[in-house]
């Protein structure tokens, strides 16, 4: 239902036309502020026409080369009244109008058609931070076209309080926010969770998300009753392209390199040998393995020249039959090849030194990985009528990563022997070929209708699955030592060194593959009325139940050299002349912990009450949240527990203010509570030891879940459409805090520390100065607070408390985090150049057993750079990337002594695109 | 308090050890107790959780891995036979109690009598472990992931008695005991064990106690070695090694971790007293690391019945000379004045009874050698008298080892 808005100015201009056919042109702004409106939707129907289109960069629109006749042009944006107007359009003729679109206020007294906001240009993404009832920051799929980024993690990781966490050899990443844990947060595509490929966490690798599927992404940092409430740090949303109101087609290519194969060669090996099934799965559990059963190619490592970075992306969208069906697909594929070169030093108390640490071993390590990304994403909706509208959307991600490792480790503490002077002692030189695949989908199909002018419903139904397959994790380790001799006799005088041959130590080959399936359903009933006087309130009521199921296996065996007539093991030349026996013939299938059962069903349900008025927006409520968690051994476990299952319910209130204290000026104020759960496997009581140092890793079967509540302020300044400015401070108060700690200075274990504080500054900004130059950028100050069970040593008095707590940041915290973007943008030459800057502040990378000491992560700098440049037509864009051009390492350092430096090198791109 | 009462019960076993002891004209004859017979468990196939006592005579067949829970006991009286099967191994969370006697021994072995073939005592949380008198052979399985299994592992502040039993083929480490564990680890035969790797007795994390009398032969990795865990420097590992021989260890390992006699490393202290060291691949070896300032050793004999060893794997033919290798060269540990060291074959040869005088040999083979020493050897009446008057397992005062 189109009302007509009360305030309209419009001017009907006739002009002198050169072309035989008509044209009808406008501009639209805003009412109040006279502001352009960048993005509204322009709907033109008449004379047997559909059209459609979106405002421009000057709020200006356009239908050209249209017949004479009588049209009917409506407007929506966001935030503002909808629109219509009759244009008569005589022969020849050019009709040029003026929109005046007024502000909302009132308007949510009643249900109106669904609002069309074009999210993935940035003046959308700003409108939608300003609107949004709670604290968000949205990053939009225009600002992430012409970024330096090529995925998820990386667009994430210059938003305000965001940082990311990767695992060596820069494979997975996962989102910390405002210096809280990927355990913290969650990750939803289109606003639904999606299922983790991990085979021990619920985290989602956002690295397997090309940047060119994206139409959004929003990071949520409070909550209001209709989320999900396991989001203490935040929540993720990475929104896919959606169906576009009018015909799109794009494609794009590039090619770049990785400048640290400029330095040393590509480790790859062959994968034609690989077989994706264990010997059990193939050949039932009674099957014998015999030495031949396992192949060499995947351990014979070659070195070359790696090919070049491609990226492609092509994406369709349209809509049919009278606007009422849209569609949209879109295909994204990245092979990339990285590699890091890094040092990786242990730390172990120095008993010279009262414990502190000293490093214990040496070891240099190169990573090779080669990831292929390949997305879809499908997308349909039909609209029935203005008030009925169902929606189905496929998203299918796949990953696949080849990863050669070289770690050579030379003890200095310890094992049998450390080294006498540089250079000696005992080296084990480690190969791993690692192949893994993964698979995420997630069909979601919703619904939408209007069922009176006061009353909504909406439902979604979503089936998410992800599976990760390990096929062969092989491991050679081989070893020899290095001696010293002296050349004359005098042990005092000159030495030269001496060393063994390598002997081959033994093979580990490992096939594990995991499923993770969730399936859930969503309803939502929401009633809307006015209260006079520009005011209005909805009341809304809804549920989510959830059941997931996951499995684990794992089939591990392992290669012991043959030996001579004496019993002696055998000298290493090359993998194909080594001989090996298989130790456990039967594989450990029938018995590995690691074989496992997980299930998690979520039931919760809310109410909500939102009010709206002139000067201030108040969403309000509670969500009730119960969790029925556990797991399952699949191997009957003599020595420990077989199986958990957890229950808890939590109820969980919050409350988001928004005053507005002018029409550009937001000032929000906010409360919310919310939970942890505790990660799937992190129940799970195996234990594993540790190949380097005397330490087991163990589940913890006890562990509780976390609970937290939340308090954000933030003042938010609209000056354009295109500019911001946010400030605010929060602070967190967490409840049984899941950390990792040593317990009895050796078990590594999740475990609940009884509380933690997390508190910090945000500032984020976008300001243009004139016609071309602008800067966007944020900063964060983050200051956390938790304590670690630590083993206290004083090694004079020989008196030792394992049980001593220390104070600490929450591991992964940044103190100081700055992002600043200066951007040139020259809309008549169609360039666009963007140089990012990054700074990170230390934070810690790993806690320590002892007492007064913590690995910390060094301070880091970052620089990366775009530019694209729009060619004649318009349709054709070239554009480039690069990335790390500062060549940052990553630094970790305890007691002032350097444990690891990994160096990742300089990435580049050049590419181009090519739009209707 | 039941963990005191079993500690009290331990105690006492250990008081009234099967041996007579000679002092003056004072005799004192000590009686070996028989395990009563309380609950006794039924001869045939056992699996799964069990308690009581394995009856004299019996024989019993391990179907499945045995888990004997917190607070349990299980115990053997002399005689008894177990097979197991199926790899399995057998959990202690509670007491162990194996009580043999030398004429009538207990035996634990594997139905294929394979090296490998079966799971030892996973004795991680036990509550007390006693080993006396038994038969072990052919541990050393895979595990849950896929390694070997330690024959006798012990993680836990508890006691630790293993006397008189014989050790066979095992394939990883033999004795592991970590963790504040007490041991008494004496007058045990451990032969032929540790695939490729391995020690015979390894001991960490805070350890004390001793370890004597013990014969160790063809040992992968090390015959004793000694250490504290890197990252939990107290309480220190503190063991005296005495009067043990250990002969032709260290080689499967090869060159690049060379197995030693003895070993001393990472923050770990101790008495290393009256040992025989023969044809090991490296002696005695203190590491750097090692709390030097408290560690004491003197009165070893080193040996080697050929000047060197001709290591030809691979392909390769190095030469290895053994008796450079006593006191290794990367390691801090100095010849003794009081110790016994060889200068060539035939000097300090220690004398046993009958020495094939094998070098490196294969996990599982057979050995008959007899380390009694002869009249005339240049151990008899050289030891430390702190501990023994003369060096080696078998002393002529009967203390040592009874085999």
């Amino acid at each position: 239902m189109i009302k007509y808005p009360l305030l309209v100015f419009f001017a009907l201009v006739t002009t002198r036309s050169f072309c035989q056919i008509s044209e009808i042109k406008g501009k639209v702004e805003s009412h109040l502020k006279k502001e352009k409106l960048v993005g509204a939707f322009v709907l033109c129907t008449g004379n047997g026409h559909t059209l459609n289109t979106i405002t421009d960069q000057d709020g200006e629109f356009k239908f050209r080369n249209i017949p004479m006749g009588s049209y009917d042009i409506s407007i929506e944006y966001v935030g503002f009244a909808p629109y219509q107007i009759h244009v008569d359009l005589a022969d020849n003729k050019k009709v040029e109008i003026k929109i005046q679109l007024e502000e909302k206020g009132k308007d949510l007294a009643k249900v109106q058609v669904y609002g069309k906001l074009n999210q993935e240009d940035e003046t959308g993404a700003i409108q939608k931070e300003k609107h949004a009832p709670n604290i968000v920051n949205i990053i939009s799929a225009e600002a992430i076209e012409k970024s330096p980024d090529i995925n998820a993690a990386n667009v994430l990781k210059r938003m305000s309080g965001l940082t990311i966490q990767t695992n060596g050899g820069a494979d997975e990443a996962y989102p910390i926010i405002r210096g809280l844990d990927p355990r913290y947060n969650n990750t939803l595509i289109n606003g639904i969770k999606i299922t983790s490929p991990d085979d021990k966490t619920r985290y989602v690798p956002l690295n397997i998300v090309p940047s060119d599927l994206l139409g959004s992404i929003e990071v949520s940092k409070t909550l209001t009753p209709e989320m999900e409430g396991d989001a203490i740090g935040g929540t993720v949303n990475m929104v896919m392209k959606d169906a576009p109101s009018q015909e799109t087609f794009k494609v794009l290519g590039s090619l770049g390199y990785s400048a640290i194969f400029f330095q040393r060669k590509f480790m790859t090996f062959s994968k034609s040998d690989i077989q994706q099934q264990s010997l059990t799965e193939r050949y039932g559990s009674n099957y014998v393995a015999q030495p031949d059963d396992f192949s060499r190619s995947n351990l014979d490592f070659k070195q070359v020249q790696p090919g070049p970075n491609s990226v492609a992306t092509i994406a369709y969208g349209n809509r049919y039959f009278k606007q009422k069906l849209g569609f949209m697909v879109a295909e994204s594929f990245q092979n990339q090849f990285y590699g890091s070169n890094s040092i990786f030093n242990q730390a172990a108390p120095d008993i010279h030194a009262n414990g502190a640490p000293t490093i214990s071993d040496y070891a240099n390590r190169q990573f090779s990985t080669q990831q292929l990304n390949n997305g879809i994403t499908v997308h349909l909706d039909y609209a029935f009528n203005d008030r009925n509208k169902i929606s189905l959307t496929n998203i299918l991600l796949y990953t696949g990563i080849a990863q050669a490792r070289l770690i050579i480790d030379t003890s200095i503490l310890g094992g049998n022997g450390g080294r006498t002077v540089p250079g000696t002692g005992p080296v084990s030189t480690d190969y791993t070929s690692v192949t893994s695949k993964q698979l995420l989908e997630n069909v979601k199909l919703d619904g939408k209708h209007i069922v009176s002018n006061h009353f909504m419903f909406d439902w979604i139904g979503v089936y998410s699955y992800a599976a990760k397959r390990v096929p062969d994790y092989a491991d050679l380790s081989l070893n020899k030592k290095i001696d010293t001799v002296h050349t004359n006799g005098d042990i005092h005088g000159p030495y030269t060194f001496i060393t063994t041959p390598n002997y081959f130590d033994d093979i580990t080959r490992i096939w594990q593959h995991n499923q993770d399936v969730d399936v859930s359903g969503m309803a939502n009933f929401s009633y809307r009325t006015a209260l006079g006087g520009r005011k209005s309130m909805e009341l809304k009521v809804g549920g989510l139940y959830r059941h997931k199921d996951r499995y684990n296996l794992q089939d591990q065996y392992d290669l012991k050299p043959t030996t001579d007539a004496s019993g002696i093991k055998q000298q290493f030349t090359d993998i194909y002349s080594s001989q090996w026996i298989v130790y456990n013939t039967g594989g450990t299938e029938a018995y590995d912990i690691n074989n496992y059962h997980a299930y998690e069903d979520i039931a919760a349900g809310y109410g909500e009450a939102k009010f709206s008025s002139t000067i201030l927006d108040a969403v309000g409520g509670v969500r009730v949240e119960n969790t029925d968690q556990g797991f399952k051994l699949n191997n009957f476990n003599a020595t420990g527990i077989n199986g958990i299952d957890k229950k808890y319910t939590d109820v969980l209130p919050s409350v988001d203010l928004k005053f507005k204290l002018n029409a550009i000026t937001n000032l929000r104020a906010t409360y919310y509570a919310a939970i942890a759960r505790p990660n799937y496997y992190d129940l799970v009581p195996a234990t594993s030891l540790s190949a380097t140092s005397a330490t087991i890793t163990q589940g913890n079967p006890y562990l509780l879940h976390t609970t937290s509540n939340n308090y954000d302020i933030r003042y938010e300044l609209y000056p354009r459409t295109d500019e911001q400015l946010f400030a605010g401070v929060f602070y967190k108060k967490l409840h049984n805090p899941i950390e990792f700690a040593y317990i009895s200075g050796t078990t590594y274990m999740p475990v609940n520390t009884p509380e933690a504080t997390d508190y910090g500054i945000e500032l984020a900004f976008t300001r243009y100065f004139g016609k071309y130059f602008g800067i966007t950028g944020n900063y964060t100050y983050l200051n956390s607070n938790t304590t670690s069970i630590k083993s206290y040593y004083n090694l004079a008095a020989n008196y030792v408390n394992t049980d001593t707590l220390e104070k600490r940041p929450l591991q992964g915290q940044t103190d100081h985090t700055l992002n600043v973007s200066f951007l040139y943008r020259n809309a008549r030459k169609h360039l666009f150049a963007e140089l990012a800057f990054q700074y990170i502040g230390r934070s810690i990378g790993l806690v320590y057993p002892i007492y007064g000491y913590d690995y910390y992560q060094q301070p880091q700098a970052n620089l990366a750079f775009s530019a694209e440049k729009g060619l004649n037509n318009r349709h054709w864009t070239v554009f480039t990337k690069w990335n790390n051009l500062l060549n940052t390492s990553n630094k970790n350092e305890i007691n002032n002594i350097l444990v690891s430096s990994e160096v990742t090198g300089l990435n580049f791109s050049f590419g181009i695109r090519y739009e209707n | 308090m039941k963990t005191r009462k079993l500690y009290t019960i331990i105690a006492f076993m250990a008081t009234v050890i099967a041996s007579c002891t000679k002092s003056g004209n004072e005799t004192t004859n000590v009686v070996t107790p028989t395990v009563p017979a309380s609950n006794p468990i039924t001869p045939g196939n056992i699996s799964g959780f069990v308690k009581g006592t394995l009856t004299t005579g019996s024989t019993y067949t391990i179907t499945g891995d045995l888990t004997v829970k917190k607070g349990d006991t299980l115990a053997s009286q002399q005689g008894v036979t177990v097979v197991v099967t199926g790899d399995a191994q057998i959990n202690i969370q509670g007491v162990l109690l194996l009580v043999g006697t030398s004429a009538s021994p207990i035996s634990f072995n594997s139905d294929s009598k394979q090296p490998g073939s079966w799971g030892g005592f996973q004795c991680d949380s036990a509550q007390a472990v006693t080993i006396k008198w038994a038969h072990i052979d052919n541990t050393g399985g895979p595990d849950p992931t896929g390694s070997p299994r330690k024959t006798v592992y012990v993680n836990a502040p508890i006691s630790v008695d293993i006397e008189d039993s014989w050790f066979t083929n095992g394939q990883d480490d033999l004795i592991r005991l970590s963790n504040g564990a007490k041991i008494s680890v004496l007058r045990n035969t451990i032969l032929c064990s540790g695939s490729t790797d391995g020690e015979a007795i390894n001991l960490k994390t805070g350890v004390t106690g001793d370890v004597a009398y013990n014969v160790i032969y063809s040992q992968a990795g090390t015959g004793v070695k000694l250490e504290t865990n890197d990252l939990v420097p107290i309480p220190q590992t503190n063991v005296n090694v005495y009067n043990n021989d250990m002969v032709s260890c260290g080689w499967r390992r090869g060159q690049a971790e060379p197995g030693r006699g003895v070993s001393l490393g990472v923050n770990a202290r101790g008495n290393i007293y009256n040992n025989i060291m023969v044809n090991d691949y490296e002696g005695l070896e203190v590491f750097v690391d090692a709390d030097t300032a408290n560690t004491k050793y003197g009165n070893n004999l080193f040996y080697a019945s050929q000047d060197t060893y001709q290591d030809t794997t691979g392909g390769g033919n190095l030469t290895i000379s053994i008796r450079g290798n006593f006191y290794p060269s990367d390691g801090v540990g100095k010849p003794q004045l009081t110790d016994l060291i060889s200068t060539a074959v035939g000097n300090m040869d220690p004398m046993f009874k009958s020495f094939d005088g094998k070098v490196a040999t294969p996990n599982g083979a057979s050995t008959s050698n007899d380390y009694h020493l002869l009249t005339g050897s240049p151990a008899i009446g050289k030891g430390n008298a702190n501990y023994n008057a003369d060096i080696g397992a078998y002393t002529s005062d009967g203390k040592g080892n009874q085999h």
